[in-house]
């Protein structure tokens, strides 16, 4: 008997007892966690929305009367299981408490009607609910941002950000969306899908972000908010990365949209240059080492910071100067941030408290503001990363990639076998699928420099040779033209987007897409252009239409061939 | 005296032993495995053992926690080390091959594609009903770590650092595998403070005089009591192997057994008088689940 071993004792009656009892009893308090309840502790209120994140519901807890948002957790592989990202961004949120970062109040479970014998049952992540986030925030028309707002705001983002620094995590996905705010002012950092723990030194006050430690991943962070270094393949990236999209979200609510919406990793990297000149060994040490910069070839310019922000102030344009530095080893982490003189001039950052109540504005719901009655295109499901094993075309250990996130090894070349398509069945974004141009050809082979081609630079032209065959997909040539020829080119998430006024999302999935994908992209900026102006009358986004011809160019030359 | 907890102890122990097994198999590192220890642990406290087969939640937790680790293995390969320790090739609780003996056929211990499809399924439900059972609460965190880092503020001058560390994480492992549930029942400082001092205590290394323990947030009391479970343990699991031949040499301990041994044991329905049927006792369970979910929805 186990308890002769070493006397586990009642502590109340004194009597010998089980071990397992008496770790029963040495059991956390029920109360102080709560595990895991049935939906039917939730009054559903509808809808909020769908997305990268999935489905989002709105509901009440009849525990508490509280309001919460319940975000459903998409089953992608009924072959693996839970997903992982799920279980990841759920162990990362439960170890997590600080008023800025969104807590994760319980899980809850759907049984799906026993119809079905395969049913599984459905899970839901519950969140405080919050009224708006960023994206949708900025995107309302009826919101202007004050100076003390936005102060309050940034100020908010940055302690949400030095604590999870300092407790080793990078949240990888740092953008307006993922911001989320209510209606007391209060901002709470969210999605740690793509989250993890990080091994470096913690970010030290007047030592910017540090220096690498180990590789990660470099497929992480939307597009637009991704820093330089990681647009280059550092592997070696630090809590850095995230100070750069917090620059990005800066800028944004100082402007209103988003700042740097590159159209391809590359075209990002020249948006970047404009902004923060190109790099020297002044401004990015360490920047002849990176993978990819032999391969540029930028026009040297100093960069326009100072006068694309001089109407926000010098203080503004310092602290962004400091976030949006191409250095990412001396870029400024949160602790210095907060410590800037920006927050301690007039005028001061406003209280949470004082900040006026808006419309609830979601980014996944903008198209209230833009009465647009077509649905938003399913934006690709983000939530694919550690998905594990790709089907078929792995061995046994494919598993065993050093950073846990099986099957999406490399950069974006290396995803799918060698024809550069996706195997049959794996899953595609919707917007990727056959949508309106069912009647082309196959695709044609890749061109043979396939293997050395991390993005699709080189493709574009034989994609556009195909393409001259073809009949004019509009635009370029002038002319109010109907819409559907050019369409059955253009993604309708791109529709989307020209039509909805300037905003939109950059598909997370970008940074696993495969080539023959922005190939297409630059295809479509032969011929999009002019069919976006007609059919919208707003004013395209400064930052994008200039560039379309122009870059189209540009993308080739900094490319040595 | 013999009674539920006895069995309790020897199916958590060999259980816990399993799972330290196919993590070897499928080369884990020992974080990961011992992640995995802890988890069983808990989903037991919650969950009776007897709810599922014995091998598949330590199947399941073990495969959790690779997933949630940089080490993710995948179900193929976790069902494949699993089937060679529960088939009669393993020598999992047995007794040594002898060396003339020739080594198994592998089809002996290779899975058939139907037994590879009823694992699959087993394994992703009770991966779901031990994510449910503790609440999503997966984080582990190991005393393995702490103990290093205690050592070396230590400075134990006639032992070597290597020897005196490489026996503390012997004996944090050992206690890994304690039907005590140590690591459930105390934090990991207190842990890794136990083992040091065992350690340093069996290679005969001078400690401070002082109540050095202290310093590492662990009061007497509690060391002593770690102290003597993790001692304990080699001499409960050879008690164990003389009175219980029956299920120490004839392989991983299996539910089957473990419900007749109860049932001889009259500690099952039945009182000893007459043997269970088995169909019948499966469909009283089915029964009753079929009665608390109605009962749910």
């Amino acid at each position: 008997m186990a308890s002769s071993v070493t006397p586990f004792v009642d502590p109340e009656t004194g009597a010998p007892t089980s071990p397992r009892s008496f770790a029963i009893v040495h059991q956390r308090p029920r109360g102080s966690f709560m595990g895991c309840s049935k939906i039917h502790d939730y009054d559903i209120l509808g809808k909020l929305g769908e997305g990268t994140f999935g489905e989002v519901h709105r509901a009440r807890s009849r525990k508490t009367g509280a309001l919460v948002a319940l975000k459903k957790i998409i089953m992608h592989s009924e072959k693996d299981g839970f997903p992982i990202t799920a279980l990841r961004e759920i162990k990362l949120l439960k170890l997590l408490s600080h008023p800025n970062v969104l807590r994760l109040e319980d899980m809850a479970v759907e049984h799906p009607p026993k119809v079905e014998k395969r049913n599984r049952p459905i899970m839901y992540m519950v969140t405080p609910y919050m009224d708006h986030d960023l994206s949708g925030l900025l995107d309302n028309p009826s919101v202007q941002f004050t100076v003390p707002q936005i102060k309050c705001y940034l100020q908010q983002l940055l302690e949400g950000l030095r604590y999870l620094h300092d407790n080793h995590i990078l949240h990888r996905d740092m953008k307006a969306a993922n911001l989320l705010i209510n209606n007391k002012g209060i901002l709470q950092i969210a999605d740690f899908g793509l989250a993890r723990l990080y091994d470096g030194q913690t970010p030290m006050p007047g030592h910017g972000g540090g220096i690498g430690k180990r590789d990660y991943t470099g497929l992480v962070v939307t597009r637009w908010y991704r820093p330089p270094e990681l647009l280059m393949y550092l592997k070696k990236y630090t809590t850095a990365i995230d100070m750069w999209g917090v620059g990005c979200v800066f800028g944004e609510m100082l402007v209103g949209k988003p700042i740097l919406t590159g159209e391809s990793d590359l075209h990002q990297l020249e948006l970047i240059f404009d902004l923060c000149g190109t790099p020297t060994d002044d401004n990015m040490p360490g920047h002849k080492e990176l993978p990819l910069y032999k391969d540029l070839h930028p026009r040297p310019r100093p960069g326009n910071l100072p006068q694309r922000f001089r109407e926000f102030g010098s203080g503004a344009v310092s602290l962004l100067r400091e976030l949006l530095k191409l250095d990412w080893k001396s870029r400024i982490n949160a602790h210095d941030a907060l410590q800037h003189p920006y927050f301690r001039n007039a005028p001061l950052p406003a209280a949470p408290g004082e900040i006026p109540t808006f419309e609830e504005s979601h980014e996944f719901d903008r198209r209230k503001f833009h009465d647009r009655k077509a649905a938003l295109p399913p934006a690709p499901k983000g939530g694919t990363v550690g998905r594990g094993v790709v089907n078929g075309n792995t061995g046994p250990n494919s598993g065993f990639e050093p950073d846990g996130y099986g099957g999406r090894n490399g950069a974006n070349g290396s995803r799918y076998p060698r024809n550069g398509l996706p195997p049959p069945g794996e899953r595609r974004p919707a917007w990727q699928r056959d949508h309106g141009h069912r009647d082309l050809p196959p695709r044609p082979p890749p061109p043979q420099n396939y293997s050395n081609g991390w993005d699709g630079a080189e493709y574009s032209d034989s994609y556009r040779d195909r393409d001259r065959d073809r009949p004019p997909r509009g635009g370029i040539r002038g002319g109010h033209r109907d819409a559907a020829p050019i369409d059955t080119y253009i993604p309708s998430y791109d529709r989307e987007r020209d039509g909805g006024g300037g905003r939109r999302e950059p598909p997370r999935d970008d940074r696993r897409r495969h080539d023959w994908d922005d190939s297409r992209r630059h295809d479509r900026r032969w011929g999009g252009e002019h069919d976006d102006r007609m059919r919208s009358s707003r004013t395209r986004s400064r930052s994008r239409s200039p560039i379309r011809d122009r870059d189209s160019h540009r993308d080739r030359d900094y490319r040595r061939g | 005296m013999r009674s539920h907890t006895y069995l309790q102890d020897i199916i958590f122990y060999t259980t816990q032993c399993l799972t330290q097994s196919a993590g070897l198999l499928l080369q884990l590192p020992q974080s990961v495995t011992a992640q995995a220890n802890v988890l069983l642990a808990r989903f037991w406290l919650i969950e009776p053992m007897l709810s599922y087969e014995f091998s598949d939640t330590s199947a399941a937790t073990l495969y959790l926690t690779a997933k949630l680790s940089s080490h993710p293995v995948s179900v193929r390969d976790i069902c494949n080390a699993y089937t060679y320790l529960w088939s009669d090739s393993s020598p999992l609780f047995r007794r040594q091959p002898s060396p003339q003996q020739q080594p198994p056929e592998p089809t002996a211990y290779t899975p058939t594609d139907s037994q590879k499809t009823s694992f699959h399924n087993r394994l992703l439900s009770l991966e779901a009903r031990i994510l449910y059972t503790l609440g999503f609460d997966t984080h582990v965190a190991l005393p393995h770590p702490l103990a290093i880092t205690y050592l070396q503020a230590l400075e134990f001058f006639n032992h070597s650092k290597s020897e005196i560390g490489s026996l503390t994480i012997k004996y944090l492992n050992t206690a890994l595998l304690s039907p005590q549930m140590l690591y459930l029942t105390h934090q990991p400082n207190a842990l890794a403070v136990a083992a040091v001092y065992n350690a340093a205590r069996d290679l005969g290394a001078k400690m401070p005089d002082t109540s050095w323990w202290e310093v590492f947030d662990c009061d007497r009391e509690e060391l002593g009591f770690l102290v003597v479970g993790m001692r304990s343990l080699e001499g409960w699991v050879g008690k164990m192997r003389e009175d219980g031949k029956g299920v120490w040499e004839e392989g991983m301990v299996r539910r089957k057994d473990v419900e007749g041994e109860m049932t001889r044991r009259g500690l099952l329905r039945g009182n000893g008088d007459k043997a269970v049927d088995e169909e019948e006792e499966m469909a009283r369970l089915m029964d009753e689940r079929m009665a608390t979910m109605e009962a749910q929805s």
